[in-house]
C-alpha cells in the first residue's frame, strides 16, 4: 500500500466531450493521493460520473493527461495485457446503476467474474467469494439470479463484486443514490471500514447529508464542468455561497445534520452563518436554514 | 436534506398557469354511461410479459425444492434427460412410449412437481399442436390402409382413418409428449443459469453460454422497462381509445425507447466488465464436482435406457 502522501491518481487539465460537441469536462485538474477520502460534489450533469470514469480508465480524455501509480493512462497503454491488468486490479469502479454493473447469471458468477479475469487461480477465487459474500451478508443470495434482488441488495452484489478484487483506489458514483436508509447508512459504516482499513476513496455524490461521514476533502464541480471550490466537506457546507452558486443547495433548503455531535463547534453559534443573496443562512438545531 | 414548503408557497419565483391553480370538473366515476372495454393486443402482451417473470419465479422455486432430480448435479442431469430424448426417438411401440411419459410422471413426483401442473406443461399444448399437424396422416388419402373409421366416398374411392394412419400418429404424438417431459423435468428441476453453465458439459462454447446468460439476466431488466411504460401510459390515459393506429404508435415509440435504453445499457456493461478486467477473454468458475450420487443416477438412467429399448425390440412392430 503506498503512503498517504504519495498521489496515487492524477489529472491534469483533462476535458472531455461527449460525441465531441456536448461538454463533461472542462480543463479539470484533480490530484488523490493515497489513504484520501475524496468527495466529487455538484449538480446533475456538471460531471462527476464522466470524471469517475476517466479515473476508471474507461473514458480517454480529449485534452489533457491521466496518471494512475505513476504511469500514464492512455487507451494505448491499457492495450497493454499486463498493464491493463496491473491497472484494474488496482482500481475497483462501482457504477451508481447496479443493474449495469450485476450482468452475470448468479450472484457468485458476478463475484467470481472479476478476479478470475484478472487470473486468480480458481480455488482462490472460490475462497475469495466465500469471504465476500460473508462479509457483505450476502450468503443466501449467492445463487439468486440479479432480477430476483431489490435494489439495496443489487448495491450490495455491486461492491462485493469491486471488493472481490482487493482494489487500492476505489470509486464509487453516487453510492447512497436511490438507497433505503438502512442501506445507506451500512455503506456509510462500509466506506468508513474500507478507509481504515488504507483505501483510497473516490466518490461522486450530492448528498450533502452524509458527506461529513463519507469524505475528507470535497471537488466542487460548477455548472460549467471546470471545478470551482476545494475544502474539507465543513468548509464547503460553511460556504453556502458557493454551494448555491453550484446549485447544491438551493436558498430554502434545510440541510440537517446526522449526528448532532458532529456539528462543528463554531457552527453550534447560533448567529454564524453566511449572507446567501439577501437569504440571512444560520445554524440552528443542526440545520441550516433560512429565517 | 428538506425544503421549506411554506417559504415556497410564499416566495414563487416561477409562474404558474391559472388553469393549474384551479379545480378540473372530474368526469363522473358512476360508470352509467360508460362501456366496458376489452384487453387490446397492448395489454394481452404486457400481460403476457408479467407471466414471463413470474413464470420464471415458479419453476426457480421449483428448481429449490429438495426433491430428486434437484439433487442431482446439472451436468449429470443434462447428459442422461438428453440421452432419454435420444432413446425415445428410437422407440417404434406406442404403449413403451406411454410407459416412458408415465415413467417421467413418476420422476416429476418424486422431484415435487404437482402431477397436474407437469401433465397440463407437457400435454396442454405441444403434443396437442403436434397432433393438429399429424391429423392428415391418419386419413387413408394419406396413409392408405385398413379403414376402421369409414367416412363416405371420394371420386369413387372409401375415404376414412385407417389404422395404420392412426398409428403412425399416435407413435408422433406419445413419442414428441415424451421426450418433452424429460426436457420438462430438466427445466424444471434446475435454474436457468446452472442449465446453461451444465451445456458447457456437452461442449458449447463458454462465449455462447456468456451471451446466453447475459441475454436471458438482461430480457427481465427489459421486460420491467416495458410494464413500467405501459403503465405510465395507462396511468395517463383516461380516455379508452380503442383504435389500432394509436397502439401501433405506441408500440413503435416503446420500442424505439427501449433500443436506445438497450444500446445506453450495453455500454455501461460493457465498461463494468473491462473495469473488472475482461479483456475479450470469458473466464467462470469451474463447474462442481460430479458426486457419487450423480454416478448413481448417470448408471440407473443408462440401465433403464437399455431396458426400454430392449422391450421396444422385444415387442417388435
Amino acid at each position: 500500500m503506498l503512503s498517504v502522501a504519495e498521489p496515487v491518481l492524477a489529472i491534469d487539465g483533462v476535458s472531455y466531450a461527449y460525441l465531441d460537441r456536448f461538454a463533461a469536462l472542462n480543463d479539470v485538474s484533480l490530484v488523490v493521493h493515497g489513504g484520501e477520502r475524496v468527495a466529487l460534489l455538484g449538480a446533475n450533469g456538471c460531471g462527476k460520473s464522466t470524471l469517475l470514469k476517466v479515473l476508471a480508465g474507461l473514458l480517454f480524455p480529449d485534452a489533457g493527461s491521466f496518471t494512475a501509480f505513476g504511469s500514464e493512462v492512455t487507451e494505448a497503454a491499457l492495450e497493454d495485457e499486463q498493464f491493463n491488468r496491473g491497472f484494474r486490479s488496482r482500481v475497483g469502479f462501482v457504477f451508481q446503476n447496479s443493474d449495469s454493473q450485476v450482468f452475470s447469471a448468479t450472484v457468485r458468477d458476478e463475484l467470481a467474474f472479476g478476479p478470475l479475469n484478472l487470473g486468480l487461480a480458481a480455488a482462490e477465487v472460490e475462497e475469495r467469494v466465500r469471504d465476500t459474500l460473508s462479509m457483505l451478508d450476502i450468503i443466501d443470495l449467492a445463487d439468486r439470479a440479479p432480477y430476483q434482488l431489490s435494489g439495496g441488495q443489487k448495491k450490495r452484489v455491486a461492491i462485493a463484486s469491486v471488493l472481490i478484487m482487493n482494489p487500492e483506489v476505489l470509486l464509487f458514483d453516487e453510492p447512497t443514490a436511490a438507497l433505503d436508509p438502512r442501506t445507506q447508512q451500512w455503506l456509510i459504516e462500509l466506506i468508513a471500514e474500507l478507509h481504515d482499513a488504507g483505501k483510497t476513496i473516490v466518490m461522486a455524490t450530492h448528498d450533502l447529508e452524509s458527506i461529513d461521514h463519507l469524505a475528507d476533502r470535497c471537488v466542487v464541480f460548477g455548472e460549467d464542468h471546470r471545478f470551482v471550490g476545494a475544502g474539507t466537506p465543513r468548509e464547503l457546507l460553511a460556504d453556502g455561497e458557493l454551494m448555491l452558486a453550484v446549485n447544491l443547495i438551493h436558498e430554502r433548503t434545510h440541510l440537517h445534520h446526522p449526528h448532532p455531535s458532529s456539528v462543528p463547534s463554531q457552527l453550534d453559534e447560533p448567529d454564524l452563518g453566511a449572507e446567501l443573496a439577501g437569504h440571512r443562512v444560520r445554524w440552528q438545531d443542526g440545520a441550516v436554514q433560512s429565517p | 436534506m428538506t425544503i421549506d414548503l411554506d417559504q415556497v408557497s410564499a416566495d414563487r419565483t416561477t409562474a404558474t398557469p391559472a388553469w393549474l391553480l384551479q379545480r378540473e370538473i372530474g368526469l363522473c366515476p358512476c360508470g352509467c354511461i360508460g362501456v366496458r372495454s376489452k384487453k387490446n393486443f397492448i395489454d394481452k402482451t404486457i400481460t403476457g410479459a408479467s407471466s414471463v417473470i413470474r413464470h420464471a419465479l415458479f419453476t426457480d422455486d421449483i428448481a429449490a425444492q429438495p426433491g430428486l432430480l434437484q439433487r442431482i448435479e446439472p451436468r449429470a442431469k443434462a447428459v442422461t434427460m438428453f440421452s432419454f430424448v435420444v432413446a425415445v426417438a428410437f422407440l417404434r411401440n406406442i404403449p413403451v412410449l406411454l410407459g416412458a411419459c408415465a415413467a417421467a410422471v413418476l420422476i416429476a413426483a418424486a422431484s415435487q412437481i404437482s402431477v397436474p401442473y407437469f401433465i397440463k406443461r407437457v400435454w396442454l399444448f405441444v403434443p396437442v399442436f403436434t397432433g393438429i399437424v399429424v391429423i392428415p396422416a391418419m386419413f387413408s388419402f394419406i396413409t392408405p390402409g385398413h379403414i376402421v373409421v369409414p367416412m363416405g366416398h371420394w371420386f369413387g374411392h372409401r375415404v376414412g382413418l385407417t389404422s395404420q394412419g392412426l398409428r403412425a400418429a399416435g407413435l408422433v404424438v406419445t413419442r414428441v409428449a415424451a421426450s418433452i417431459s424429460f426436457v420438462v423435468l430438466l427445466t424444471l428441476t434446475t435454474p436457468w443459469m446452472r442449465l446453461l453453465g451444465a451445456l458447457r458439459a456437452m461442449f458449447v462454447p463458454r462465449m455462447f453460454i456468456l451471451v446466453l446468460g447475459m441475454a436471458y439476466r438482461y430480457v427481465f431488466h427489459l421486460l420491467g422497462s416495458v410494464t413500467d411504460m405501459y403503465e405510465a401510459r395507462k396511468a395517463r390515459s383516461a380516455n379508452v381509445d380503442r383504435s389500432v393506429t394509436s397502439g401501433r404508435l405506441f408500440v413503435a415509440s416503446t420500442a424505439g425507447a427501449l433500443f436506445g435504453k438497450a444500446h445506453a445499457m450495453s455500454e455501461e456493461v460493457h465498461q463494468a466488465m473491462v473495469s473488472r478486467g475482461y479483456s475479450g477473454q470469458p473466464r467462470t468458475l469451474a463447474l462442481r464436482r460430479i458426486k457419487p450420487t450423480d454416478v448413481v443416477w448417470m448408471l440407473v438412467c443408462a440401465a433403464a435406457i437399455v431396458v426400454m429399448l430392449g422391450v421396444d425390440r422385444a415387442v417388435g412392430r
